[in-house]
C-alpha cells in the first residue's frame, strides 16, 4: 500500500524544466531516500507533494488524494530545508500552538515530555531567540514529529546538526519507523541512506536515474557502493 | 467559524497581548491624541471661521423695529413669511428678521439654508456688521444701546424643504466613526504587515503550512488583528466616553451633546462601513506582506495604499458641497471609498442608496483582497525573495 504516489509529475518554472516526467511511490511504513545533487528537483518534488507548488503536469497524492493539512487523515511531519521558528515566542507557546494545529489533546504535556527527553525542560519558558542553534534544532524536530505523524518528510534533516542532535534525530526516525510511519528523507550522506533506507530514488535534472530497494540499485550498478553510484551518476556536477 | 481559524486567531491575540509594546502603543495613543487636540484647540482660538460675504451673497432684512435707516441696503418691505420663503427657494442667501420689540427683547431671527457643517457657515454677527455699517452713516439717529449692548440672534438653519436643519448634530456620530477608522489605520497598519512577513522572515512558513491551510492561517491572522485593533480603539474611546458623560452638563461639552442626532440607520451603516473598511485595509496589508520577504520591504510598499486611503482628506472642501466628478470617483474607488463615504455621510452630501452602493463596493473589495492575500501567501510562502521588488525592477 502506497502512502505517497507521484504519477508523471512535471514541473516547469518560467522556461526552465525542473522535473521532466517523474513517477514513484512510497510505501506505508518504509524509509525512502530521495537522492540527488543540488538542483536535481528533490525539494521541488516534496513541495509539490505538499501543495506549495502547483505541478505543471501529473498528479501527486498523499494517502490517495491531494494533500491538504486540514482534510488529510494522515498527519504529516515536515522538516523543510528552509526552517525556522517564531523567534520572539517562548518555546512552550510555539510547541503548544503547533500541537493544537496538529490536533494533540494535551499539547502542553506532550511538549514538556519531549523537552525533558531532549534536555531542554529548563528552557521551556525561554524565548526561542535565546536558544543556541542546536537547541533550536531540537525544538524544530519536536514540532515535526508532533501528533505521531504517519508520514515524515525530512529535507536534509542532519544539515547543520551537531553530532549529538544527529544521533537524536536518528533515534527518533527509528522510533517513528517502528511505530509504522513512512519516512521520506532527502540527504547527501550515503551512509545514512545505506543504514536507514529501504528504498531510494536517484534524481538527476528532474529525471529518475535509479529507483528501487537499496539492494536493487546496487545490483543495477554492478554492486558498487551507493556513494560510488552517486559519483558515477552525477560526475562533477554536485556542488 | 473553522476550528483552525480560531486556533490561529487565539495564538496571534495572546502573543500580542503579552507584549509590552502593544500596551505601550495602546496607552500612549490617548495621550498623543489629547496633545494634538490641545495644540489645535489653542491654535484655533484666533481663527475666524466666518466666510466673507462677497458681492454675490444675497442678503435681506425685514426691519419691523426701525433699527436701520430708510435708505439702508438689504432692507425689504416684505414680512417674515415672505423672507423665509425667499430663503427656501434660493432667492435670498441670508435673511434677518428684526421684530418690533427688538429694543426691549434684544432678539432677532436669522434664516439661511444649512450647507454642510455649520461650523464653517454664516452666523448672526453679519447682522451686527450691517448695523454698524448703517450706523456709521447716521450716528445721531442711532440707538447706541442697540449696538453696544448684547442682543440675541436666534439662528434658524433650515433645509431647502423648510425643515429645521441640524447638520452638525447629524455629523457627529459619522465623523466619530470616521476618526476611529483613521486611528485604526494608524494603530494597526504596521502590525498587519508584520504578521504575515514574520512567517517568511523566520523561515517558518513551510512548517506552519503543513499544519494549517493558508486560508485559515490568513483569515485567523486577520481576525486576530481586527480584535487587537478593537481592543486598542476601545482603550481610547472608553475614557473619552466616560469624560463626555461626566461633563455632559458643562459649558463646553453640554451644547455638543445636546445636538447629537441619533439616526439608527446612519449609525448601522457607519458601523458596517467601519467593519468592511477595516477588513479591506487588513486584506490589503496582508496581501502586500505576502509579496515581500522582510518587514522593511513591506513598509515601503504599503505607503501608496495608505496615501490612496487618506486621499479624500486632501479634497475636504469638495466633500462639503454638492458632489462633483472627483468626489464621485473617490466615493466608489475601493481604496478611497471608506474615508470618502465617511466624509460625505458627515457632511450630509450623500443619499442612503448611494451610501449603500459605496458600502457594497468596499465589502466586495474586502473579500477580493482577503482572497488575493490567501492565494498570494500560499504561492509566495516559500519565495523568500521580494516579488514586488522584482516587479518594480522589471518595470
Amino acid at each position: 500500500m502506497a502512502i505517497v504516489e507521484v504519477k508523471n509529475f512535471k514541473m516547469i518554472f518560467g522556461n526552465k524544466t525542473v522535473i521532466k516526467d517523474l513517477s514513484f511511490e512510497v510505501k506505508k511504513g518504509e524509509i525512502f531516500g530521495l537522492l540527488g545533487s543540488n538542483g536535481s528537483g528533490k525539494t521541488t518534488t516534496l513541495r509539490a507533494l505538499l501543495g506549495f507548488y502547483q505541478p505543471t503536469g501529473g498528479e501527486l497524492f498523499v494517502d490517495g488524494k491531494k494533500y491538504n493539512p486540514e482534510d488529510s487523515l494522515v498527519v504529516v511531519g515536515y522538516l523543510p530545508e528552509e526552517r525556522g521558528l517564531y523567534r520572539k515566542e517562548s518555546v512552550i507557546d510555539t510547541m503548544i500552538y503547533f500541537g493544537e494545529l496538529r490536533g494533540l489533546k494535551n499539547p502542553r504535556e506532550w511538549s514538556l515530555k519531549y523537552l525533558e527527553r531532549v534536555g531542554l525542560l529548563d528552557k521551556f519558558n525561554e524565548k526561542v531567540e535565546k536558544l543556541s542553534g542546536g537547541q533550536q534544532q531540537k525544538v524544530q524536530l519536536g514540532l515535526t514529529i508532533m501528533g505521531n505523524p504517519k508520514l515524515l518528510i525530512l529535507d536534509e534533516p542532519t544539515k547543520g546538526f551537531d553530532p549529538m542532535n544527529r544521533r537524536l534525530l536518528m533515534e527518533i526516525i527509528e522510533e517513528l519507523h517502528k511505530k509504522g510511519a513512512a519516512i521520506i528523507m532527502i540527504t547527501h550522506y550515503m551512509d545514512e541512506v545505506e543504514k536507514l533506507c529501504d528504498r531510494a530514488l536517484l534524481l538527476k535534472d528532474g529525471v529518475a536515474k535509479a529507483y528501487g530497494t537499496i539492494a536493487e540499485i546496487k545490483k543495477e550498478f554492478g554492486g558498487k557502493s551507493l556513494e560510488q553510484i552517486f559519483v558515477d551518476i552525477y560526475g562533477g556536477d554536485n556542488e | 467559524m473553522n476550528n483552525f481559524t480560531l486556533k490561529v486567531a487565539k495564538f496571534e491575540i495572546v502573543r500580542q497581548l503579552k507584549k509590552p509594546a502593544f500596551w505601550a502603543a495602546t496607552l500612549l495613543m490617548p495621550l498623543l491624541i489629547g496633545g494634538i487636540y490641545f495644540i489645535s484647540f489653542i491654535s484655533s482660538q484666533d481663527v475666524d471661521t466666518n466666510p466673507t460675504i462677497d458681492e454675490n451673497t444675497k442678503i435681506a432684512i425685514t426691519d419691523d423695529a426701525g433699527v436701520f435707516s430708510e435708505k439702508a441696503p438689504y432692507v425689504i418691505n416684505g414680512d417674515k413669511e415672505y423672507g423665509v420663503e425667499k430663503v427656501k427657494n434660493g432667492e435670498i442667501d441670508l435673511y434677518f428678521y428684526i421684530p418690533k420689540d427688538f429694543k426691549e427683547s434684544k432678539r432677532a431671527e436669522f434664516y439661511h439654508i444649512s450647507e454642510g457643517l455649520d461650523i464653517f457657515n454664516y452666523d448672526g454677527n453679519i447682522l451686527k456688521s450691517l448695523m454698524m455699517q448703517d450706523a456709521a452713516m447716521r450716528v445721531d439717529e442711532l440707538d447706541i444701546l442697540a449696538l453696544t449692548s448684547g442682543y440675541e440672534i436666534v439662528d434658524n438653519k433650515i433645509t431647502k424643504d423648510g425643515e429645521a436643519s441640524n447638520a452638525l448634530g447629524k455629523a457627529i456620530i459619522p465623523f466619530a466613526i470616521g476618526i476611529t477608522f483613521f486611528m485604526f489605520i494608524a494603530l494597526c497598519g504596521n502590525r498587519f504587515l508584520l504578521t504575515v512577513v514574520e512567517e517568511k522572515e523566520n523561515r517558518i512558513s513551510e512548517m506552519i503550512l503543513t499544519s494549517v491551510s493558508s486560508k485559515h492561517l490568513i483569515v485567523g491572522k486577520i481576525i486576530a488583528m481586527l480584535v487587537l485593533g478593537l481592543i486598542q480603539i476601545m482603550a481610547l474611546i472608553i475614557p473619552v466616553l466616560i469624560l463626555v458623560f461626566l461633563n455632559r452638563d458643562s459649558q463646553m461639552i453640554g451644547p455638543i451633546v445636546s445636538i447629537i442626532e441619533v439616526d439608527p440607520l446612519a449609525i448601522f451603516l457607519s458601523v458596517m462601513l467601519f467593519i468592511v473598511s477595516s477588513v479591506f485595509y487588513a486584506g490589503t496589508c496582508t496581501f502586500v506582506g505576502s509579496l515581500v520577504s522582510t518587514a522593511k520591504d513591506a513598509s515601503s510598499f504599503i505607503g501608496p495604499a495608505i496615501i490612496m486611503m487618506v486621499f479624500p482628506l486632501y479634497f475636504m472642501q469638495m466633500f462639503m458641497m454638492e458632489p462633483n466628478l472627483v468626489v464621485q470617483i473617490l466615493t466608489y474607488f475601493p481604496f478611497s471609498a471608506p474615508i470618502a463615504l465617511m466624509l460625505r455621510s458627515g457632511f450630509g452630501t450623500i443619499t442612503t442608496p448611494e451610501y449603500c452602493i459605496g458600502l457594497l463596493v468596499v465589502a466586495a473589495s474586502a473579500v477580493v483582497m482577503v482572497r488575493l492575500a490567501v492565494v498570494s501567501f500560499q504561492k509566495n510562502a516559500i519565495n523568500f525573495s521580494n516579488v514586488l521588488l522584482k516587479l518594480r525592477k522589471k518595470a
